[in-house]
């Protein structure tokens, strides 16, 4: 019996309108999302972005998949928050918005925050969204369009194929190890699994090759290509959209000094106070869930 | 949590397994009992289950829902460490099991990790070696050998364990018939010494040859148990599942059982009963096996 | 008269850095249209022998060839394996290791696409490929998540879609149930007889050879020891034996029984002639 292990972020099968555009002007919106987000320190930016973000995702109707990925976000968030009160990464002078203990609070930190939360949050939908809506052959394949060559796409494609066989066979592997009584924990415990992955992972690859080149892999003449992956004018459109208005936003986000809006925003201390000890608890909260449940499953 | 080791050596009860990645049914509805001393097969088309109850017996898998007990213990909260002194189990890729420099330091690594004394390890790994022919390989390193004898350095170095019950997943595929005969010796030799051995296997003369019971799976159940006879014979359950009698068993079907004579699994059998139809009682020559023609 | 398709000429050859030989004076000739199967204890030179044929011995694999293979009017050593694709399909014994694609489909489609057949031949011809091997609707499945025998056939399908003029098969049922066996032999036989192809098959289960080959051949120690059709070669029980193999149950059966003076007659390979002669056997004793 084989065990189907999935890639925690794979592509949800779907005919949504987010699935049937081009990737190519998909990807032309995650780069363009990357680079606005971090040319930008206006929140409401961010917070658009990242609301019209998961309006795609429930369009492209993968809000589940989306939401479950996104638990990531809680300890990464909740972090960053608390952090960012404490020590904010803005220059000094900081405005002192309250105190627990010996804690100073900062209400400069909390936008910075909420700045780079915003930048994290914008981003990581729009990527989730494009890899879940996203069929990776076809990405491959309108790559290889592009002129990016075949053996670098191909390995990409294998590598991304790989990580979940190396898991299971690791997984595989710690069990017949258990299986012999194998005793103690960490990583000496673990070292000797790694010589038959190791040697597994190049008879695998030793033996793919050969059935590559036997199947014609590598040869010079004319190629075809099964997937193939149109570029309609709706493609052109909302690529080229994308582009305009992200890099029009850039620039004036630019030329405006990253339009922060720190000065104009000023949070209560009663805020700041309220929302650093939800991060805070929050922050802990998950890494002790986490260790728990990592110790009650084993 | 009692061990209690005058029951079976091994107990299913209403055993359900379900794959987390996927919610892949694997087992349903499963009871099984394995006495102390039994050699048991189980065969079953591709993807029926077999591997994945055999795991349940040395706590690898634990039941989704009812009960697995194994030497008198629960498997249920049991690691599989726990199990390891209770339970051999011999994967079917040796290369997930074997990681020593040598060969003769993969073979000590069981018994030592389950506290056998260091004078005892040194006998039992001689023994395996004598018994699997391994004499030129010790100082190998496994990865170095062929793979048919690292299967067998694979099966050896749970043999060297010496557990009360043996799991054999498919023991002999990739192999030829030279290291066939090796397994098939084996299970015999552990049929004497007493040991519970449960092998899971496509091969039917194999299985034909050594194992007393045949558990047969389908879809995630357990569809029959009985004699290897009883199951051959029983051409709309081997058509169901997949499987195939050994020819020399088809040959016996469709010849002498019509008139009462057995379901023969080796060629010997048969020739003995043919023997006494066809030209009186004329005495075999030899009474050991021929059918492996070696 | 016809060339023979595989030719092999007073071939032996090293492995880099070995002092045996893998395989010593191959003298062989196969013939379009034939159904090989090759039988043999592990390490005697089967795979070696099936490697040469499309070249991965010694194209990919370097060491000493000495002597001549032609394949198809090929001197293989002179072109690379990708070129010899265009002939020779092979299918290994481990079919995960096979597979390098995202889907089913585009598993099939590799070799196409590097063959550079058309779009439209493509959409028509994996399907078909697909069907053939029982994998109807599993287009879209990830390769790696099918079972063993799954990827056993579409490791075929893959091979096969190229309508390759010899298929190579090495062990290519070992994680199969007997029926899927059956299976995978039965493709190859319709191949054989509807299109012509030339099937060569490394197998250790000779009931299985007996029924679907045209002619065996023996290798031990990098030699061919015997060569010839199965009802001829597969009889010779003793003789397997001696070599480390065994004869199909149903030659073992008649062999006893020929030495019980009971048999008479051509040892038979497969269970028909074996059940006709022992109910001729038991009926004459009874009437």
């Amino acid at each position: 019996m084989t065990m189907t292990t999935a890639l925690p972020i794979a592509m949800i099968p779907g005919d949504s309108v987010i699935h049937r555009i081009n990737p190519i002007a998909k990807l032309v919106w995650v780069v363009g999302y990357i680079v606005l987000a971090f040319s930008t320190q206006n929140i409401f930016i961010l917070a658009s972005m990242a609301v019209f973000a998961f309006l795609l995702g429930i369009v492209a109707g993968v809000l589940k998949p989306l939401l479950k990925a996104m638990i990531i976000l809680v300890p990464i968030g909740s972090s960053l928050l608390a952090l960012q009160i404490i020590a904010p990464a803005v220059e000094r002078p900081w405005t002192l918005a309250g105190s627990i203990g010996p804690l100073s609070l900062y209400g400069d930190g909390l936008y910075y925050g909420f700045v780079l939360l915003g930048r994290v949050v914008a981003s990581l939908i729009i990527a989730l969204v494009m890899v879940m809506t996203t069929h990776p052959s076809d990405l491959f394949t309108s790559l290889a369009k592009l002129k990016m060559p075949y053996t670098l796409n191909f390995m990409l494609a294998m590598t991304l194929q790989l990580i979940p066989v190396f898991q299971r066979e690791f997984g595989v592997i710690m069990s017949a190890q258990k299986s012999r009584g194998m005793k103690g924990t960490g990583f000496s415990a673990v070292l000797p699994s790694f010589v038959p992955v190791f040697v597994g992972a190049i008879e695998r690859v030793q033996q793919l090759s050969i059935s590559l080149e036997s199947r014609g892999f590598g040869s010079d003449g004319h190629k075809t290509s099964y997937r193939q992956v149109r570029v309609r004018v709706r493609d052109w459109i909302i690529g080229g959209l994308g582009a305009v208005l992200i890099v029009g936003l850039s620039v004036y986000s630019i030329i405006r000094g990253t339009w922060s809006l720190s000065g104009e925003i000023v949070f209560s201390g009663a805020f700041v106070t309220t929302l650093f000890a939800i991060a805070a608890l929050t922050f802990f909260g998950f890494i002790a869930f986490t260790i728990i449940y990592g110790f009650t499953r084993k | 949590m009692a061990e209690d080791t005058t029951g079976p050596a091994i107990r299913v009860e209403g055993a359900r397994f379900v794959y987390p990645t996927g919610n892949v049914v694997a087992l349903d509805g499963v009871d099984l009992t394995i006495d102390h001393g039994e050699i048991v097969g189980i065969i079953g088309q591709n993807g029926s289950g077999k591997t994945t109850l055999t795991k349940l017996f040395n706590g690898l898998l634990k039941p989704t829902a009812g009960r697995v007990v194994v030497d008198g213990i629960e498997t249920a909260g049991r690691s599989v460490q726990e199990m390891a002194p209770h339970v051999g189990y011999v994967f079917q890729n040796p290369n997930h099991q074997l990681f020593a420099r040598t060969v003769a330091d993969e073979l000590q690594f069981g018994p030592r990790n389950i506290g056998v004394p260091e004078e005892e390890i040194e006998e039992r790994v001689a023994n395996a070696v004598e018994f699997f022919g391994l004499q030129d390989y010790v100082e190998e390193h496994p990865y170095r050998v062929s793979f048919p004898i690292r299967k067998l350095v694979g099966i050896a170095s749970i043999v060297t364990m010496r557990p009360p019950i043996l799991v054999l997943d498919e023991p002999s595929t990739g192999q030829d018939h030279q290291t066939t005969h090796i397994i098939n010796d084996l299970m015999r030799r552990l049929r004497e010494e007493g040991t519970t051995v449960v092998c899971v296997s496509h091969d039917m003369p194999l299985l034909a040859d050594v194992v007393e019971r045949v558990v047969v799976m389908r879809n995630t159940r357990i569809i029959a148990d009985a004699s290897p006879r009883e199951v051959f014979a029983d051409e709309s359950l081997m058509l169901q599942t997949n499987l195939q009698a050994p020819q020399i068993t088809e040959i016996a079907l469709e010849t002498v059982v019509p008139l009462g004579g057995p379901v023969a699994l080796t060629p010997h059998e048969l020739a003995d009963d043919i023997a006494t139809r066809a030209g009186g009682s004329r005495p075999a020559r030899r009474s050991a096996s021929t059918r492996k023609g070696a | 008269m016809t060339d023979p398709i595989i030719r092999f000429d007073n071939v032996t050859y090293h492995y880099p850095g070995t002092e045996e030989p893998a395989l010593r004076d191959i003298d062989l000739e196969i013939m379009p249209g034939e159904y090989v199967a090759i039988l043999g204890l592990n390490g005697a030179g089967k795979t070696t022998l099936g490697l040469c044929v499309n070249g991965v011995v010694p194209t990919m694999l370097g060491g000493t060839l000495e002597g001549s293979v032609t394949v198809g009017g090929l001197d293989v050593g002179e072109y690379p394996v990708r070129e010899m694709a265009k002939i020779v399909g092979m299918v290994f014994d481990n079919p995960e290791f096979q597979m390098s694609q995202l889907s089913a489909a585009e598993e099939v489609a590799l070799g196409l696409e590097n063959a550079g057949i058309a779009y439209e031949d493509m959409v028509r011809i994996i399907p078909e490929t697909l069907e053939l091997v029982g994998l109807k609707g599993f287009e879209e499945r990830s390769p790696l998540g099918l079972s063993g025998g799954q990827q056993q056939r579409l490791a075929i399908a893959a091979v096969l879609a190229m309508k390759p003029q010899i298929l190579i098969m090495d062990e290519p049922t070992s994680n199969l149930d007997p029926i899927g066996k059956q299976e995978v032999f039965s493709i190859a036989g319709k191949l054989n007889k509807e299109a012509g192809m030339t099937v060569v098959v490394i197998e250790h289960e000779v009931e299985v050879m007996a029924k679907f080959a045209d002619r065996v051949i023996v290798i031990d120690h990098g030699r061919i020891v015997m060569n010839g059709a199965p009802e001829e070669i597969l009889s010779r029980v003793k003789e397997l034996g001696a070599l480390g193999l065994r004869a199909p149950e149903a030659a073992v059966l008649a062999d006893d029984l020929r030495a019980r003076g009971l048999w008479t007659g051509p040892t038979p390979t497969t269970t028909a002639p074996a059940v006709e002669q022992v109910r001729t056997m038991i009926g004459a004793a009874r009437g």
